[in-house]
Parts: structure tokens; sequence; C-alpha cells
């Protein structure tokens, strides 16, 4: 007895210690700080370039979105508003004209003008810049400083995803500081110059971006003074890091968590809605089995898109009958189509059309986060039930998945892309016979007829109409398994204010108007 | 001791090390090369087009042999310049990002190392000289237990405990010791622990084994009868005696230390040259992934020679 006491004593005396311990200033002495915002990047590890021209990865538009501003944005219902930009008119169908806002610093003191946004855009057109965001601006013949406050944009036809490719998403046409860039040549990625609200102080590769507030931003001196980005690599890290209270805001959440975090509302706020992205498998149209459209419906109609909402990603997401996201869809209404609906007899009735019968082997291809590979696990599970097919899983990381994607040496594997904005960027470069997402070989002149009138067409309304009908025909061709699309999420502590999420995934955008209580 | 260290043993010794530097290096060269996977996918992303990617690898000499590549690499590492990264810190010098991550694995790999031999001294030595009774039993079973645990697994359990549910140590994140070393105890004490947990464990059952196979030898037994002190017989003619398997083995932990605490520095977020060196993996960042395992072949070879050295002390027949 006597000695279990001693030892429970020594056990609250160390734990005493340690406490103290966690008292002392070196602990979290930043924490402390309430002009202070930790925002963590979560279920990321890879920086590689703050240059908008050159940025390409979710991570690094996270942090360009503050840095830097386009000449236009989303406000919170999602509507195109100017940024940079005053005001904007369209002159003639082919043409858009941009007034400036006058008196917009860069972070370098110089005054944003014309010259500035005409060198941002013709940089990323550039072709031995060779930008991975050049498929956003090779629509466009001409940008003309016509005054330091006014700039002109003549595309060669009517292009509608035009004033979309110009908000500050992951386009890559934020505005650079011309002086800045002809200054430091390639090392502008790591020393960026924008007009944002936060400018980047030191960044260590790999670990962390640090930035600092920009006083002479033009939306007024934001209220948080600086901003720790944390690189965390493990989203379910950046959980542990929030509720523990080492990080304010984390850019994403595992979706197996969320609903446990719901329930913790005095530590955390969880926010979410359905996000712009699209989660499909590729079926490589050029490669039995599934060079028979019979054969890929059938397996379209063989699994059951709502279990893998609920089992997959935990019910954080919503199914979806087409490869676009219902944020896209036309007065945002959906529609029902029978490839897309799980329903065994109708896919057994498919797969006796087909060339293929039971017993047919495919290979899929999962990568990625366990919810990915939860997701082929399930499809696969339920179409072999349904069909009788012998189709196995393979799993391996993305940048093998993707160069085998890309070479098209694969028969089908998950894919999908988040954060896109405009419906030509899911439809039209998805399933356009030379759309660069386009990896199932898939090539049809109804559907590319149909994408070309799309992006022709300038009034919205009649342009979502035909995208609808392009979705409907992709669901007919069925060169992708249109599964779900899944919410966007974000963490924070309670004490954060402001932060408002949009659904393409936006991040630093919203630091200028946040407070830290 | 001086006769161990001979001049020509140490020189053979650096002539093996740099052979074996060199074909490890040629290894993991050609293995990665040989695997499918793109530098320039991870840099500019799924939407890149097939110009940005020919100019990447243009940029790279990525197109050449690889002999040439081969080469080029090992031309410039003989004279310590290990080059650009590619994928994970674009630009960035490698020498410069193994230098500031090398310290937080060395440290944390030592803070693991001191708390696993401070524990495994005192359980090893309880449980062998109460051979049988309770506290060998508890002390065994929680060996076992340190064993079987899964870092990862034993990671999580102690941020719910200790960090969200006591909140005594942060959930996440390193105060590296060149900032604060106060600071990197305290941040680093739950990753050191988890990856402590099985070594402790398996120092525990080998100084056990070796001090309880010691105890009944006939030395032990002739010291005992001739009167001398139990305290003086188990410090001078056991414990020195079961302490050469017990640093063998603790030799053979260290070589681990470098590259496999990664999922512990991932879990923590301490940024070490595991996770760096697996970061430039997936993101084929070939001369990074060949920095680093050359880093971690210097060492293994660097800790085996140190391990040697110190048996060698250690053995009463050398000394």
């Amino acid at each position: 007895m006597n000695e279990h006491k001693l030892s429970r004593r020594t056990a609250l005396k160390l734990g005493a210690g340690a406490a103290a311990l966690a008292g002392l200033p070196w602990m979290n002495s930043a924490a402390l700080a309430a002009d202070e915002l930790r925002a963590g990047i979560a279920g990321f590890n890879v920086i590689n370039t703050l240059d908008p021209a050159r940025a390409s990865l979710v991570p690094e538009f996270y942090v360009i979105y503050g840095a830097f501003n386009g000449l236009l944005k989303f406000n919170e219902k999602m509507e195109i508003v100017p940024d940079l930009a005053e005001s904007y008119a369209t002159v003639d169908p082919t043409t858009v004209e941009f007034k400036l806002r006058k008196g917009v610093k860069f972070h370098d003191g110089n005054e944003m003008t014309a010259e500035d946004v005409k060198f941002s855009i013709e940089r990323v057109m550039d072709e031995k810049l060779a930008s991975p965001n050049r498929g956003k601006v090779t629509a466009i013949a001409s940008v003309t400083a016509v005054d330091p406050y006014t700039v002109r944009i003549t595309t060669k036809t009517p292009y509608a995803p035009l004033l979309n490719y110009l908000t500050n998403t992951r386009t890559g046409t934020q505005i650079v500081s011309k002086k800045a860039v002809e200054a430091a040549g390639e090392g502008f990625g790591r020393k960026p110059v924008g007009t944002g609200a936060f400018m980047v102080k030191d960044w260590k590769s790999n670990e962390s971006v640090d930035m600092v507030a920009f006083d002479d931003y033009f939306g007024g001196k934001p209220k948080i003074r600086s901003v720790k980005i944390p690189i965390i690599a493990e989203e379910s890290s950046g959980m542990t890091a929030i509720l523990g209270g080492q990080v304010d805001l984390t850019s994403t959440a595992p979706f197996a968590d969320v609903p446990a975090l719901e329930k913790r509302t005095s530590e955390v706020k969880v926010l979410k809605q359905p996000g712009l992205n699209t989660r499909y498998f590729a079926l490589n149209v050029t490669k039995a089995p599934f060079d028979d459209v019979h054969f890929r419906r059938a397996v379209s109609m063989a699994f059951d898109r709502n279990v893998l909402v609920k089992a997959a990603i935990f019910g954080e997401g919503v199914a979806i009958p087409g490869v676009l996201p219902p944020s896209l869809w036309p007065e945002g209404k959906g529609f029902h189509s029978d490839y897309t609906s799980f329903n065994p007899q109708k896919a057994k009735q498919e797969l006796a059309k087909s060339k293929y019968g039971p017993g047919t082997e495919a290979t899929v291809i999962v990568w990625g986060s366990n919810w990915w590979r939860r997701t082929g696990e399930i499809m696969v599970g339920m179409v072999n039930q349904t069909l009788g097919t012998k189709f196995q899983l393979q799993a391996m990381e993305f940048n093998a998945a993707f160069a085998k994607a890309k070479a098209g040496d694969y028969q089908a594997l998950v894919f999908g892309w988040l954060g896109l904005v405009d419906p030509d960027e899911y439809l039209g470069e998805i399933l356009g016979s030379t759309g660069f997402r386009n990896i199932q070989g898939y090539s049809s002149p109804k559907m590319d007829d149909l994408l070309e009138k799309a992006r022709a067409e300038m009034d919205p309304a009649k342009r979502r109409q035909i995208y609808r009908e392009a979705d409907l025909l992709a669901v007919e061709d069925m060169p992708v398994l249109p599964c779900f699309c899944s919410n966007v999420h974000n963490l924070l502590r309670p004490n954060v204010q402001g932060f408002n999420q949009l659904p393409y995934s936006n991040f630093a955008d919203q630091f200028a108007h946040m407070t830290v209580g | 001791m001086a006769r161990m260290i001979s001049i020509g043993r140490v020189s053979s010794r650096l002539g093996g090390v740099a052979l074996l530097a060199l074909l490890g290096s040629a290894t993991v060269f050609f293995v990665m090369r040989a695997g499918s996977g793109d530098p320039a996918i991870a840099v500019l992303g799924e939407q890149a087009t097939p110009e940005a990617i020919a100019a990447f690898h243009r940029k790279w000499m990525l197109d050449d042999p690889l002999v040439l590549q081969f080469w080029r690499w090992l031309s410039s590492a003989v004279m310590g310049d290990f080059g650009l990264s590619m994928t994970v810190a674009g630009g960035t010098p490698i020498m410069k990002l193994i230098a500031s991550r090398l310290p937080n694995t060395l440290f944390i790999g030592l803070y693991a190392v001191l708390i696993a031999v401070v524990v495994s001294l005192i359980a090893g030595t309880l449980s062998a000289l109460r051979h049988g009774k309770f506290t060998d039993t508890a002390a065994t079973s929680l060996a076992v237990l340190g064993i079987s645990m899964p870092d990862f697994w034993l990671s999580y359990v102690l941020v719910y405990t200790l960090a969200l549910g006591l909140g005594i140590f942060p959930s996440y994140g390193f105060t590296p010791p060149a900032e604060s070393i106060a600071g990197a105890l305290y941040s680093g004490f739950l990753p050191a622990l988890a990856i402590a947990a099985p070594m402790a464990a398996a120092f525990t059952r080998i100084l056990r084994t070796a001090l309880l196979e010691t105890l009944y030898r006939d030395h032990v037994r002739v010291a005992r009868s001739l009167g001398y002190r139990d305290a003086f017989v188990f410090v001078h003619f056991v414990l020195r005696n079961a302490l050469i398997p017990y640093v063998t083995v603790i030799g053979l932990q260290v070589r681990y230390l470098l590259g496999g605490t990664v999922v512990v520095e991932r879990i923590f977020g301490i940024p070490g040259v595991g996770a760096l060196m697996v970061d430039g993996a997936f993101g084929r960042d070939y001369p990074l992934v060949q920095a680093c395992a050359l880093t971690f072949l210097l060492s293994v070879l660097l800790v085996n020679f140190a391990v040697d050295l110190v048996c060698a002390a250690l053995n009463p027949r050398s000394a």
C-alpha cells in the first residue's frame, strides 16, 4: 500500500513538473500573441514555388492567394467581383476592358499599373516559360495597356471561361510586379512580390512559410500582423495540432474524423460544404475490357455511389450522376441517369450486350490517401459481386500512378480534380479529345462540338445548359465512371473569426479580414 | 586499445567505407531511375503541359544517358556538392537542407536512446536480480508490450493521452535544438518516447538475459565466495560482462534511428532527414534521395565503427 502511495505521489510530482515546464515562455510564446495566426496546411508536404505563373500544386496556391491578387475574385456567394480591377466591361464579344484600381501598391512599394497586368498575363502565355497554367490563357490573342489604369484583353474567339480564369483561384493569372520579376529572374518564386495583404517573410522548404502583414494593402491594414503556416504532411496531424492548440486554422480535415470533430464544438469549429471537385474512375477506352461501351455502362451500374459516399468518405460528400459537381449544375438542378444508378439487373442486361462476360479480368489502380483506396476497394468488391467479374486492385503512389495514366499504361484508375472553377476545366479538359486531363483516350466529335459551343456561349445560363448536354453525353459514352463530389473542410479554433470558406479550397485569401481573439 | 585501432586497420576500414558508399549510391541511383514516375509531375502537377514537362527535363538534364547523369552526380558529390533539390524544395542546395535537418534527427534519436538506456538499465537489472518474482514478470511483460506496439500507434496514444488529454505536452510541432535546447527536450519528449519504447523493450530483454547468464557463472561464484560485497561483484563481474551484448544491440538499433523514425517525424511534424528522404522519394527528387541515402549509409558505417571500439574497450580481456 505504502509503495503505491509513494509511486502515485511521485507520478503527481512528475506531472506537476511537466506542467510547470509547459508554462515556461519557450513553450509557445507565439501562441499567446493575439495578432498572430497559425494556419496549418494539412495533407500536403511540398511547396516548390510561390510564383503564380509557375505554381501548380494546391498548397502553393493556398499561400499565393494571400500574397497576390487577381484582376477579379469570387465573393462569398461565388459571384465574380472586381479585385485589382475597379470595374470591367465587355467591349465586343472578344474584348473585355478592365479599369484598374488606382494607388494599389506592390510589396516592394511600386504602384501596380496596366504594365504589370499586361506583363503578368503575357508571362503565363509565354511558351518559353512553359507555365503549367498556360492552358488558362491560350485563348487570349493580346493584352493591351490602353493607359496606366486601363487594360484590354482580346481573345481569338468569344471565350466564356475568360473571367473565371482571371480570378484569384488556381489560375496562375495573379498579378505580379514586373520590376520585381525582372530583378529576381527565376528567384522570384522564392521571393514573391504581389499586392496581397500578406508578404512572404521566411520560407523553410518542406516545413513552413511565415508571412507578415502588408500595411499598404489596398483593402486596408490587416488586423492579423503575422501568419505562421506550418506544412503538415499528415492530415490527421493537422487535426491533433488544432485540438492541442498548436494551430488556429487548417486547410483540410480527414474525412473519417469530421463526424467526431463536429461534436467537439467547444474546441473546434468545422466548416464544410460540397467542394468544387469531382471524383471518378478513369477508364482506358483504348484497351480491353473498357474499350466496350456496354461493358463500361455495366460496370457503372454495378456499384452504388451512395455506399461509396457513406463508407469511403464517411458521408462527407454527395454522389453525382455526371462529371460536374453540383455547384456547376444549371440552376443547381441535377439529373437522373440509369447509367450512373446502382441497378444489378440492368447492369447484368448491359453486360449481356457486351463482348466481355462475367469472369472478365481488369486491374484498377488506386493511390494516395486511405479514402481513395477505400473507394477502389468498395467499387471493385461491388462490381465483382454484381457482375461476377474478376477485377483486382493495384495500389501505388501518386507519381507512379500518374505516370502510368499519362502513358496510357493502365485499364482503370481512381482519379479526381479539385479547386477548378470553370465547367470547361471539368468536361472540356477531362472529356475533350485534346483536353489535357483526358487520360482515357476518349474522343468524340459530338462531345467536342458541344464543348466548343459552350466555350463560345457568353450567356452563363445557356452555357450551363450546354454543359448539361455534354454531361449527359458523357454518361452515355461512359469514358469515366463519375462517383462523387466531396466536401471541403476547414478546422478553426473557436477564437478565430472571419474565415469565409469557398468551395474551390481557398485559404490565405481570407487572412486579410480575419481576427484571432 | 592502441593495437585495436592500428593505422592499417583504420585505413582498410576507410577504404571499405568508400567502396560501400559508392556501391550504395549507385544502387540507389539506378533503382530510383528504373522505377516509374517523373520529377516533372511532382513539380508541375497534374495540370502540366507536355511542353512544361519537356522544359523541366531539359533544365535538369534528365534526358542524358543515365551513366552520364550518375557520373555528373558522383563527381560533384565527391567534392561535397550534392546539388540542388529538384522537387521537394525547388532549387535549394541539398547540403543546406540536410545540415538544417540532421541535428533534429540526431537530437530525437539520441534523446530516444537515452530514454531507452535509462529505462532498460533499471528494468533489466531489476528483473534479473529479482528473477522469477513479480518485478521480473512486470518488466518482461512491459518489454513484450513495448516490442509489439507499432510506433505510429503508440505516437497517437501518447498524443491523445499526454497531449490532448492531460495537456502536458504539445500535440504537434518541434522546437529545433538550435533554437532552444529546453524547448527541444520538451517538444521532443513524446516523439522520443514513442521511438524509445520498442528500443527500451529490446534493451531490457537483452540486458536481463545477459545478466542472468553471467550471474551464475563460475567467476561470479568465486568472487562471492571470496567475500566481495554483492554490489561490487555485480558492477565489476556481472554488469561489465553483460554490457557487451547490450552495447552491441544498442548499436544495432541506433542504425535504424536515422531512417526508421520517419513515421514519428511525420506525426509530430519534426523536420528530420527521414521525412525529407521519404518526401524526396515520393516527389522523385533524385539528387535529394541520393544525398539522404548517402548520409544514412555513412552514419551507419560510423556507428558500426564506434560500437566496435566501445565493445573493445569494455572487453575485460583486451583492457
